[in-house]
């Protein structure tokens, strides 16, 4: 087995924390959507765990945007667009992994590497979420936090019910998206390959055979 | 010798009667008895008086000419004054008044005229049956009593009436009500009708004829009296003079004129005052017919004027175009339109309340063809101006909203007031006194709250925030959606108001200009957007009406504000400990102040047209979704959520799930493959 440093100190902090405030958010946002049925916390309590846990989050996300943009390894998330049907080929080989290859024993095609450390479905997806899904849901999440304070933003989106259907749409993405995306991290050549690797920055690789690919960001 | 007994006979009644029969007329005539005689040799002294207790002067003087001539002069001084004889006279008595010597000395005359007898005369009866009838002197005199043909003969029609009448006389009318019958002497000489006689008005009547008449009411007996100024004053002749017109039928002559002081007209407004002069007429009952048919009173009440803070002006101060010598004739077409019009008179002194007013509720209501709605008068009163205090509202306002003044009685403002509270509101601390405004969801009334309860915000504040930074913005944008009411009032039920907003201009749109673009009237309005006419706005017509304004040109969006749902409620504002403060009321989806849902439409001036709509428009129902748009400017956490949304929640949380599992459960059934393929490769580990 060969290890290999894929993880950084400040991603893995990130990605923790990042980890940790998304689900503190969903679940909470459940509550304060969900007051007649769900009853973990007053609504009060809700939307104070709610309120600071985003600021922590849009904090948090800047540890990843200027670690990665200080590093310039933000290219890392850029799929190759100057091979595309190599790019596309891949991908579809990927999905082909995860969809028919793990059942009869393949090898993930993809072999992590920091430089390549994303497979081309994890760069597309980790692309739209950092670059666009979760810039828009910290934005929303920040206008609704004070609709009056942000009211001209709010007015020139279309008011405030367009923010909350945004918000409200990402969250059931997220919601959905972090189930599938722990289940992914169990498929590393052991269950907790990835996770421990998540933790301690370093990706065991088998080394007579390819190695699985990494499903963190 | 029978001729000589005739002879005796004759010369008997020559010289015997004859000279005796003379003396017997002279008797009657005015030849005073020895005993009559001997009284006035004191008492023909003009100067002789008596000082009674109450400090009058009796005369006692008597005309011995007038006694004699009397038909009491046969029965002597002492046939009435019964109780003098030379004896004891003069002796000490004591006489009160003369009102009271007067009442004692007639009834002496009941001795040969007894009660039994005057009743059956009709004057004489009902005379006795009064309290304060005259005495029989205070008519028929004391020592210059003459046969009753005598008397008449002797005086003419007037002064023979006034023997009685110049006393203080009075009729019972069948109501109960008194009818004075005396006549002032004085006046009546300086009348203009001083040379009629009474009979002349009075046509029943005369020297030798007084019919026993009686009435139902004053009223009925002055329009009966007035018929007989009709003899000289004909109606034709009367209708040609504008204001007899209008009064002729309807209003007795002598109400205006009065009946034995009439004077002529111009002499009346010379020696008059311009007020008195008005209230000549308008001191009486008198009233005008409107066009609906409605009586409109004119009666002016001094007593009310006297305490009115406008008693030093004059009436045509306010009654413009009125004066003494000008009376227009108005037709309105209701009392109520009279009073809309003649309130804007007050502007000509009150003109900072008149332009105030101009921006009220009231005056709105009134332009749009309500005329119930309040004008001048209705708080302030016409004649009767009381000074105007902060409390005038809880009686002048109370006549149209009445039903609010059991919640604010109960109110914590009305127990401050009680208790002495000078700053505790009433309704213009809220309202206004005179730009009264339309209340219902109307920013004006949180500025009244917020006018007396200055640090209210950032009392607010120290609860009302969203972490983690405190921001009055957050505060405010409660105070700006959430109507104070709906928290401090607990036991109101609230509501949620929809607004009509145009988007380009930031302001609710006009009803009048939704009116053009939906090419209707108000009456037309609801059914323009409750399409299927089931009384009910739902989601689908909300779009409809977004769809349309926007084809239209204008983009509108429906702003949301919590309210209480009857204004009746709005007032009992409770104490604060009892406030609702827990975010959870309202933030909850179960929520009950979501429940009731309305449409609103304001008018330029700010009154709302409120429609019913369903709870659905909110997001309550997969329709929903159609106000998305209407409604992007309106959303509460937690209570508006859109049901489709949190279906396609459990929809990506179930997803979510059945992902792994799927996954997984595949991985489960292929695992003997992988076991194959890694035996084939490296045989069985």
């Amino acid at each position: 087995m060969k290890k290999i440093y894929l993880h950084p100190l400040a991603i893995r902090i990130w990605h923790w924390l990042n980890a940790v405030a998304f689900i503190i958010l969903i679940v909470t946002g459940a509550q304060i959507r969900f007051g007649n049925v769900i009853h973990l916390f007053s609504f009060e309590t809700a939307v104070e765990i709610h309120s600071w846990t985003g600021f922590i989050l849009i904090a948090n996300y800047f540890i990843w945007f200027f670690y990665y943009l200080l590093t310039g390894n933000i290219k890392i998330y850029i799929p190759p667009l100057h091979h595309p049907i190599e790019f596309v080929k891949k991908s579809i080989r990927q999905a082909k992994f995860y969809g028919f290859g793990i059942m009869v024993g393949d090898h993930n095609p993809h072999h992590p590497t920091p430089d390549h450390k994303f497979n081309p479905m994890q760069q597309v997806s980790y692309l739209m979420i950092m670059t666009a899904l979760i810039p828009l849901q910290l934005i929303t999440g920040l206008l609704l936090w004070d609709p009056k304070l942000f009211s001209r933003v709010v007015n020139l989106v279309g008011g405030i019910q367009v923010i909350d259907v945004i918000h409200v749409l990402l969250w059931i993405f997220f919601s959905a998206f972090i189930i599938v995306h722990f289940y992914l991290a169990t498929l590393g050549h052991t269950t907790f390959a990835h996770i421990i690797a998540m933790f301690t920055g370093y990706e065991e690789e088998e080394e007579e055979e390819e190695g699985h690919g990494a499903h963190s960001h | 010798m029978s001729d000589r007994k005739n002879i005796l006979i004759v010369l008997f009644l020559v010289f015997i009667i004859f000279p005796i029969f003379p003396l017997f007329i002279n008797v009657a005539k005015g030849v005073l008895s020895d005993e009559a005689q001997m009284c006035l040799g004191c008492h023909s002294n003009k100067d002789m008086t008596k000082q009674l207790d109450n400090k009058e002067t009796l005369s006692l003087y008597v005309n011995g000419d007038d006694f004699g001539n009397s038909v009491h002069n046969p029965i002597g001084c002492a046939g009435c004054h019964s109780d003098i004889s030379m004896e004891n006279h003069p002796q000490v008595k004591k006489i009160k008044s003369k009102k009271d010597y007067i009442k004692n000395a007639s009834n002496v005359c009941k001795n040969c005229h007894p009660d039994q007898v005057l009743k059956k005369k009709p004057m004489h009866g009902s005379l006795i049956a009064q309290a304060k009838s005259p005495s029989c002197v205070e008519c028929h005199d004391s020592h210059s009593i003459k046969t009753i043909a005598g008397w008449k003969a002797g005086i003419s029609e007037n002064r023979y009436c006034l023997i009685c009448h110049k006393h203080d006389l009075s009729m019972t009318l069948s109501n109960g009500e008194l009818l004075p019958l005396s006549v002032n002497e004085a006046d009546y000489k300086s009348s203009v009708h001083s040379n009629l006689s009474c009979g002349v008005c009075h046509r029943d009547f005369s020297k030798s004829e007084h019919p026993t008449r009686g009435a139902k009411s004053r009223k009925d007996y002055t329009a009966d009296a007035s018929k007989a100024c009709t003899m000289c004053h004909p109606d034709d002749q009367l209708r040609k003079k504008p204001i007899h017109g209008s009064l002729i039928n309807k209003t007795a002559c002598v109400e205006c004129h009065g009946s034995h002081s009439i004077r002529k007209i111009s002499e009346q407004k010379i020696g008059l005052k311009e007020n008195q002069y008005c209230l000549t007429c308008h001191k009486n009952k008198i009233s005008m017919t409107m066009k609906n048919g409605e009586f409109l009173s004119l009666f002016v009440d001094r007593s009310l004027i006297q305490i009115s803070v406008h008693k030093t002006l004059q009436c045509t101060d306010c009654h413009t175009g009125f004066s003494k010598n000008v009376h227009p004739v108005r037709v309105f077409k209701s009392g109520r339109e009279y009073s809309i019009l003649t309130s804007d008179i007050c502007r000509r002194c009150h003109a900072d309340a008149s332009t105030r007013y101009e921006g009220s509720i009231h005056l709105s209501e009134i332009r749009s063809g309500n005329l119930r709605a309040a004008a001048c008068t209705d708080c302030h009163g016409f004649h009767l101006v009381i000074k105007t205090d902060k409390n005038l509202g809880l009686i002048s306002c109370n006549k149209c909203h009445g039903e609010m003044n059991a919640s604010y009685e109960a109110s914590i403002h009305n127990r401050a007031r009680i208790k002495g509270d000078q700053n505790a509101p009433v309704c213009s601390s809220c309202h206004n006194a005179h730009d009264v405004q339309a209340t219902k969801m109307a920013a004006k009334i949180k500025d009244a709250c917020l006018a007396c309860h200055k640090n209210a915000e950032n009392s607010h504040e120290k609860w009302l925030y969203n972490p983690p930074i405190r921001l009055r913005t957050f505060t405010e944008l409660h105070f700006n959606t959430v109507a104070c009411a709906a928290c401090h009032a607990p036991d109101a039920g609230r509501g949620i108001y929809l607004i009509l907003y145009d988007r380009k201009t930031g302001k609710p749109l006009p009803e009048e200009e939704l009116l053009k673009l939906l090419e209707t009237d108000p009456t037309g309005l609801k059914s323009k957007i409750d399409i299927n006419k089931d009384g009910i706005i739902d989601s689908t017509e909300v779009w409809t009406l977004f769809k349309y304004l926007y084809t239209k040109g204008v983009t509108t969006s429906f702003r949301g504000k919590m309210d209480v749902s009857k204004p009746t409620e709005a007032h009992q504002i409770a104490d604060k400990t009892k406030a609702v403060k827990d975010c959870g009321v309202c933030h909850n989806p179960d929520s009950p102040f979501f429940k009731d849902v309305f449409i609103v439409i304001r008018k330029a001036d700010g009154r709302p047209t409120v429609f019913n709509a369903k709870q659905e428009v909110l997001g309550k129902d997969l329709k929903s979704v159609y106000t998305i748009l209407p409604l992007s400017k309106f959303y509460v956490l937690g209570s508006t959520n859109q049901k489709l949304f949190d279906i396609l929640f459990i929809i990506a949380f179930i997803g979510g799930i059945a992902v792994p599992i799927g996954h997984i459960s595949l991985r489960i059934i292929t695992s003997p493959l992988r076991s194959l393929r890694r035996m084939g490769k490296g045989g069985k580990k």
